[in-house]
């Protein structure tokens, strides 16, 4: 009987995953599995040419290992400025918590699109930092700020550093004070309690933040376009050109390239930290 | 300061929170290798009280001493205690040997005299053949041994025991009242144990201190605690108490004798105590009074309710005084019924006069 409901509560979501995401997936596949076609969505061949012709050129290539540089970047940047800010955050009083979360979500209340164009307004030729430091005398020729990985690598990292701050600081606040008091109590000083008890014990919070950020990394694309230019093209924008260029199957094979190096990254970030093993209480 | 043989020592230690006065003026010394319960009700302070001689409070005023050294102003890493919490806190990333060498971890002991060590900690509470396991998946008694082990494997000169038994239930917690009490004996740690519940007081400590919206209210040897108490908070805090008042009509080398509105009494009170015509309050454990026949001597009453619960008997009896109850063991032999008048009485030494409750 309760199975019975079970199965009557889980069959409308089943079902339109399956149609919706499953079935779509797989019709993608087999559309990347196919050579391109000038007038239909894929030609007749069956060819395995998509994958071993971007995996082969250098162009592609160089793209694949720039998105994987970018994100790591944004990454590497989000953890090192967000956790320390995680940490001062889950040790304010409750109230004052909520407040700073929700200024820290404040932002995300603002599109892409005009964040994006912010950084443009900053870092554009004529933007901010160009006009001030040739104010100041210290520039003659405008900076090439905007247009550039480092510029995609900022707007992307102010836009997801929220997510790993509010990730990692709703770790820090759910943990019991007990477990670092009791390694005070086992004599660690300050600095070992949070490297031994703190810092792994909020692993689960790091590696949500982590995931979230990279992925939302991998599949962002206005900050890219209008901070990257054409010459920081990530493997996103190579499956929007491909698309353009009425290359499906090859915007199939980018796609499944993308979501490959999600899978495996998601896994490496999983198997480092291990969040399970501390979501026992240890009660 | 000398702090004679005691290993811990307050001095009139207070902690405020914001204007709730948590722990006022506690004056306590704690001798070397013995346990010494802080009994009371929860949001008495004697959780507080622990977290001072921890650190993890900071007293508002007064000083608190480890082994002779005053370490008011010490961070808790550096005091010579270790602590099992209520929760166990035990690291759930790290598994039971980890978790028990995690002190000499943090003390610099080498690798190899680490792993001897825990495995003698781990052996004494018998749980060696779980050292790699992981927190979770430890039975509730299993994660209270692993959290005493791992307090016991750096040999600290204080344990802090904060309700350590408070999440088991009734048959393991008494077991491990047992077996605490071995452990401790063995290792002759001076040990700070803080409980509500009163059994476990009396069982396990050397000495106990009866505390109250953070005042101590009496310090002494569990049987003097319980047969002695000061006044009326701390007898019924400690098991049940047959009430009376009266007030003193004659005393004679120690032994007063009491009018109360039931009979005539005798108890043994201090010589310069309990002046001719006093008001007091009379507590007399429900398994120190006896029952008699009705022309005897003692506080006339009749039974009310007889409830059999297998080892005693409880009688509860209605006197012109109030309610009493009286525990017996040997029922049979006795056999009175509801409705049967009857004299109560108890030895000398049975009763105590209290300070009554300011009303």
């Amino acid at each position: 009987m309760k199975g019975r409901w079970a199965w009557a509560l889980l069959t409308p979501p089943l079902a339109v995953a399956l149609i919706l995401f499953v079935g779509p997936l797989l019709y993608l596949v087999y559309v990347s599995l196919h050579a391109a076609s000038p007038s239909e969505l894929y030609g007749n061949a069956l060819t395995l040419r998509n994958y071993t012709a971007l995996l082969g050129d250098s162009f592609y290539l160089t793209i694949i290992q720039r998105t994987l540089a970018t994100a790591t970047a944004i990454l590497a940047l989000c953890l090192f400025i967000g956790y320390p800010v995680a940490y001062f955050v889950a040790r304010l009083p409750l109230r004052r918590r909520m407040i700073v979360l929700l200024m820290l979500l404040f932002p995300l209340m603002v599109s892409n699109v005009v964040r994006a164009y912010g950084w443009v307004a900053i870092l554009g030729r004529r933007g901010v930092i160009n006009t001030g430091l040739r104010d100041l005398g210290l520039i003659d020729v405008p900076l090439d700020l905007l247009y550039s990985t480092n510029a995609v690598v900022v707007g992307l990292m102010t836009i997801l550093l929220p997510y790993m701050v509010i990730s990692i600081a709703n770790a820090l606040s759910g943990l019991d004070p007990r477990y670092e008091e009791a390694a005070q109590a086992l004599g660690a000083g300050p600095i070992r309690t949070f490297l031994h008890v703190t810092l792994p014990l909020s692993t689960p919070g790091v590696a949500s933040g982590m995931l979230l950020v990279f992925l939302l990394t991998l599949s962002a694309y206005v900050t890219i376009t209008l901070l990257g230019g054409p010459r920081s093209k990530l493997l996103v924008s190579m499956i929007y050109d491909s698309v353009v260029a009425f290359q499906w199957p090859r915007a199939a094979a980018i796609a499944f390239i993308l979501l490959a190096i999600a899978l495996a990254v998601t896994g490496v970030i999983l198997a480092v930290l291990r969040p399970a093993r501390v979501q026992g209480t240890g009660r | 300061m000398s702090a004679g043989k005691a290993d811990v020592r307050l001095d009139k230690v207070c902690k405020t929170f914001g204007t709730v006065t948590a722990v006022n003026k506690v004056t306590l010394d704690i001798e070397r290798g013995t346990i010494f319960s802080l009994l009371g009700p929860s949001g008495c302070g004697k959780t507080t009280t622990l977290r001072l001689i921890a650190g993890f409070e900071q007293p508002s005023a007064g000083a608190v001493y480890i082994g002779g050294q005053r370490v008011t102003a010490i961070a808790p890493y550096r005091r010579d205690f270790s602590m099992v919490f209520q929760s166990y806190a035990l690291f759930p990333h790290l598994n039971v040997a980890e978790n028990v060498a995690f002190g000499l971890r943090m003390r610099g002991v080498p690798r190899d005299q680490r792993s001897v060590a825990v495995s003698e900690a781990l052996e004494l509470v018998k749980l060696g053949a779980l050292a790699d396991r992981y927190p979770r998946q430890l039975s509730g008694g299993q994660q209270q041994r692993v959290a005493l082990a791992r307090a016991i494997a750096i040999k600290p000169a204080v344990l802090l025991l904060d309700e350590p038994l408070g999440a088991l239930d009734k048959m393991l917690r008494e077991e491990m009242q047992v077996e605490l009490r071995d452990l401790q004996q063995r290792l002759r740690i001076t040990t700070v144990f803080v409980t509500h519940d009163q059994e476990e007081a009396l069982t396990l400590s050397d000495r106990v201190a009866v505390m109250r919206n953070g005042v101590i209210e009496q310090v002494g040897a569990p049987r003097e605690i319980y047969d002695r108490p000061l006044n009326e908070f701390v007898a019924g805090f400690l098991g049940a108490s047959n009430f009376l008042d009266g007030s003193v009509v004659s005393h004679d080398d120690g032994i007063a004798l009491v009018e109360t509105v039931a009979g005539r009494v005798h108890v043994r009170v201090a010589k310069d105590s309990a002046a001719i015509g006093t008001r007091v309050r009379l507590a007399v454990r429900p398994e120190r009074m006896r029952m008699n026949r009705p022309d005897g001597e003692g506080l006339s009453a009749r039974v009310r309710d007889i409830v059999y619960r297998g080892s005693v008997t409880h009688y509860y009896m209605d006197s012109a005084g109030g309610p009493l109850i009286s525990y017996r063991q040997d029922a049979s032999v006795e056999d009175w019924s509801v409705g049967d008048d009857v004299r109560c009485t108890w030895n000398v030494d049975g009763g105590v006069l209290v300070a009554p409750e300011p009303a």
